[in-house]
């Protein structure tokens, strides 16, 4: 029992996610944090206000930080189907060791 | 991207990334605009007495104590970019030996803060309460860039490198200053036009003598009381 709980919390904090989401996240990262970047120049440049620009520079680096490091539901909706293994062959790979056949 | 610690370290790679190009355009920005900044100085009133460079010194050396007025429009040095602007006059002359530089040393200086930089400024509370408040609401202030002394005295007594320094002739003040940005390069005053950044207009004296030494007289009139 305590063991499952205890890779229930190591799933949770290692928080990973399917090859799809993986692909979306690292766009994801890519534009929020560029038009963050755009952004804060273009306000603090008309505004003429550099405190403004790096407030909200730091802003979104902290959304885009929210957004895209927790494994979100969205990241995990086409996870990876296995092949099951085929039942016939689940006696073992039929290596052989010592003379016996290992299961 | 597959797990919690990866995607973190991605974001935060791109966040550095990104971070150094928006500073590398803030840095560019300064050139958008036009820096015409001008200045008048003039001398008020110059004494040149002997003195010590220091307490214990036996050496006594000539030092100049100059009283100046000065009136100066660097409003177009503040922009966005613009941390703090350090303006400085100094007093030039000719050297006596065959060297091809004059002698130079500053009498005054000042340090004008933008809003931004405010609470960088080394200063007692209620000065900084007032500073503070001559901008509120404002993210840039160019008017604190128009400086209006009259019988300015200076802030460092002067002297020349050989100890001598009455009756020299040729003697201007210039007036300097040095742009410190939040992002970017360190200006200082331009020599020669460079695309909308101009030379400073005015910004020098006319050419003035320093008076001879002053001592004797305030020496009699020491022994005559005593």
């Amino acid at each position: 029992m305590a063991d499952q709980l205890l890779e229930k919390v190591r799933d949770a904090a290692e928080g990973q996610i399917d090859f799809e989401g993986q692909r979306f996240a690292e766009r994801l990262a890519t534009a929020l944090l560029s038009i963050v970047g755009f952004i804060s120049f273009a306000v603090g440049f008309f505004l003429q206000d550099i405190k403004l620009a790096l407030f909200i520079g730091l802003g979104g680096a902290a959304l885009t930080f929210l957004v895209v490091v927790p494994p979100w539901p969205v990241y995990n909706q086409k996870p990876v189907h296995w092949l099951q293994v085929p039942g016939n062959r689940s006696a073992g790979q039929g290596i052989i060791v010592d003379g016996k056949v290992i299961s | 991207m597959h797990s919690t610690l990866v995607r973190a370290q991605n974001v935060f790679g791109f966040f550095t990334t990104v971070c150094f190009v928006v500073a590398g355009f803030i840095a560019l920005s300064d050139f958008s605009w036009e820096r015409k900044p001008s200045s008048t100085v003039s001398v008020k009133d110059v004494q040149v007495v002997r003195g010590r460079p220091h307490y214990y010194s036996t050496k006594k050396e000539e030092y100049a104590h100059i009283r100046f007025n000065l009136n100066t429009d660097l409003s177009s040095l503040f922009t966005w970019n613009t941390k703090q602007v350090f303006v400085y006059v100094s007093a030039t002359w000719p050297s006596n030996s065959t060297g091809p530089r004059d002698n130079e040393a500053v009498i005054w200086d000042t340090i004008i803060t933008s809003p931004s930089a405010d609470h960088l400024q080394n200063i007692g509370p209620a000065a900084m309460k007032k500073l503070v408040k001559s901008a509120k609401g404002k993210s840039i202030d160019p008017s604190r860039g128009k400086l209006n002394l009259k019988n300015q005295k200076a802030k460092y007594q002067i002297t020349s490198p050989t100890g001598k320094l009455a009756e020299t002739d040729d003697v201007v003040l210039k007036v300097h200053y040095n742009v410190q940005p939040w992002v970017g390069m360190l200006t200082w005053t331009p020599q020669v036009d460079f695309g909308g950044w101009k030379t400073m207009k005015g910004g020098v004296s006319k050419a003035f003598t320093l008076p001879a030494l002053k001592k004797k007289k305030e020496e009699t009139k020491k022994k005559a009381t005593s």
